[in-house]
């Protein structure tokens, strides 16, 4: 199977995948050791992530599938349920990923290359017309 | 007595070698001079031997996690805990591979000294927590 990928930016560890699904490109999400919302706990779960993006106006939807008027972003995680990478849909309906400490990527489709992390296994979705004070 | 000395992973080591013809005292003082040498020279292999043992399991932790975002996975790759498990002779290896290379060494900073100079607004900015530990690093000693 051909993975449609492109790089879109340089490598960089300021930030990381969850960081660039929410928006931020200054700073590394992630329960341990990173930044983390003040208003979430600090756990490494499916539930404290969801929190993460729900703080961001995002609510869970059934699939990745392209909306008019929505954004969404796509949780993946190990067969565990822990979660390891997510990424962001772009107005084209492709995805954008920040892979870890290394590029940012365009991807045609939700596989990736990089098996630890998993699978999709949550989406969640936002208006783009939302409004949300920083 | 002579003294030569010659280089060993960036140490200099000293050598004693014992002359003929010497008085029982300056035997004596040999012996101590190069029993102090031998406890130098052993300590400095050992240095030279973390030096580079560092470096090995640094490379191969950054290979391994480059992809990774969950800060998790790079703190249990087995090299990250062989370096912790180094203990205090990793800190000033660690702080220069911060200085010139900034990463998430942070977690095994933590482990081996058991505080975190990070306040809680710097979490996830990698310069701002680069630089605290740095500032710390000065403070203790544990780098110039």
């Amino acid at each position: 199977m051909k993975i449609g990928i492109r790089v879109t930016n340089p490598a960089t560890k300021e930030y990381n995948c969850i960081a660039w699904a929410a928006g931020d490109d200054k700073r590394f999400w992630w329960p341990l050791g990173g930044y983390w919302p003040p208003v979430v706990p600090r756990q490494v779960s499916l539930e404290s992530f969801i929190k993460v993006f729900n703080n961001l106006g995002y609510e869970k939807c059934d699939n990745g599938d392209l909306e008019s008027g929505y954004r969404k972003i796509v949780i993946y995680a190990q067969s565990d349920g822990i979660p390891t990478h997510a990424a962001r849909q772009l107005d084209n309906g492709k995805w954008t990923s920040k892979l870890g400490k290394a590029e940012d990527v365009e991807h045609d489709g939700l596989v990736l290359p990089i098996i630890s992390y998993g699978l999709p296994v949550l989406f969640l979705r936002r208006k783009k017309s939302l409004y949300l004070p920083s | 007595m002579t003294i030569t000395q010659t280089t060993h992973s960036n140490y200099r080591i000293a050598r004693f070698e014992q002359s003929p013809g010497l008085s029982e005292d300056s035997q004596k003082n040999i012996t101590k001079v190069k029993a102090i040498a031998e406890h130098f020279n052993a300590s400095a292999s050992r240095q030279g031997g973390i030096k580079q043992r560092f470096y090995l399991l640094s490379k191969q932790w950054k290979n391994d996690t480059q992809y990774l975002s969950s800060i998790n996975e790079m703190v249990l790759h087995p090299a990250y805990q062989q370096i912790v498990g180094m203990g205090p002779g990793a800190i000033p290896l660690i702080l220069l591979e911060l200085k010139t290379d900034p990463d998430y060494w942070f977690e095994a900073l933590k482990a081996i000294t058991g505080i975190d100079p990070v306040v809680e607004n710097d979490m996830g900015n990698l310069s701002k927590m680069t630089e605290s530990w740095l500032d710390w690093g000065r403070v203790n000693n544990h780098i110039r």
